[in-house]
């Protein structure tokens, strides 16, 4: 097996593991009220450290065309439901500036 | 019109499959970016899509195909790709709880289709979720991280490279759209997501840190911060916000 396999098997394992041990272990209905809070307040702070600094590294030469896009998606977001609209919107954007700027 | 009797495995597997169209889009372009780097990093056709469907990870599986083509060694890319996905450590902790599946077989399939989209969806979808949900919501994620792997393989030369450029995004914009709904019930996601930004971009520009590292330190710092200063539970807070815009 070469090493390209090799990796992507290894991280298969590695994803799957950190997926499903937690499914495992959880124990008890009896949650601590603080232990409560930090899973609840997770997601919210996950999305903002996913958002930044990754869109501006992800375009190193034109960071402004990806925090355009960004911000075409939360502008999308806040008017329309769903996901799929703000994500064209972003795309549209960043496209433009990418080709224009 | 006439109601007919659905099983509940239909009905609440189909309302996870509408819930998941959104994300099959944004998986779907994200995903097309991905088979056409991975192929010009090295990858086979075959390695690529198998790697998508054995991973199912957004922005980890960009991070191994830079670091390949970087010729960084096997142990590396492993590590920088356990660290990057911690998260779902907590994530799937989260939302074993929220799910509260007693079945192992439940628990061993949805465990492979945590992602942070169906993350976000399980646990921000109020009420209970069942399996069938999750099995129609991580399903056609899946298919659309797979089916646009294969599609950038394939179809290489199809997009014009300056439109594959701007899809590189698409990630982030996902990560938004998903962030926005949550900072119009309340005020308090602002602080929260709004700390964590701040802090992940101080430490990954100002101290060096990587990119996963950096992640991993920002949410539980964050978090930890949060939990210990908002003590009240959110749904108080959103009435809260609700009371002070009418004055």
């Amino acid at each position: 097996m070469n090493k390209i396999m090799i990796i992507i098997l290894a991280c298969a394992a590695a994803n799957y593991l950190l997926r499903v041990v937690p499914f495992f272990i959880s124990g008890g209905d009896s949650i601590p009220p603080y232990l409560k809070r930090f899973l609840d307040y997770m997601p919210v702070v996950a999305l903002g450290a996913l958002i930044f600094p990754g869109i501006i590294t992800s375009f190193p030469q034109n960071p402004t065309a990806g925090i355009a896009g960004v911000a075409a998606a939360a502008v999308a977001a806040w008017f329309f439901e769903g996901l799929i609209l703000p994500v064209f919107a972003s795309i549209g954007v960043t496209w433009f500036l990418l080709q224009y700027l | 019109m006439q109601t007919r009797t659905i099983s509940p495995f239909v009905k609440e597997s189909t309302e996870g499959i509408k819930s998941a169209v959104p994300i099959f889009l944004g998986y779907f372009t994200t995903s097309v970016a991905f088979g056409l780097l991975a192929v010009s990093a090295g990858l086979t056709p075959f390695e690529a899509v198998f790697f998508s469907m054995s991973n199912l990870t957004g922005a980890a599986q960009f991070m191994a195909i830079n670091l390949i083509s970087a010729g960084a060694a096997a142990g590396e890319i492993i590590i920088s790709v356990a660290l990057l996905n911690l998260r779902y450590f907590i994530m799937s902790a989260s939302l074993a709880r929220k799910l509260g599946f007693k079945k192992a077989y439940r628990k061993m399939l949805t465990a492979f289709g945590v992602t942070d989209e169906v993350f976000s969806v399980a646990s921000l979808k109020p009420g209970r979720v069942s399996g069938s949900f999750m099995l129609g919501l991580q399903g056609l994620s899946w298919l659309g991280w797979a089916a646009g792997t294969l599609a950038g393989v394939t179809a290489g030369s199809f997009l014009p490279r300056s439109l594959q450029d701007a899809m590189s995004g698409a990630l982030f914009a996902l990560f938004a759209a998903l962030l926005v709904p949550e900072i119009k019930k309340s005020f308090r996601p602002v602080i929260l997501a709004g700390a964590a930004a701040g802090l992940n971009t101080l430490l990954y520009y100002k101290f060096q840190i990587s990119a996963g590292w950096s992640i991993v330190i920002s949410m539980i710092s964050v978090t930890a911060i949060g939990a210990a200063i908002f003590t009240d539970s959110e749904e108080e807070a959103s009435m809260e916000s609700v009371e002070a815009g009418n004055e």
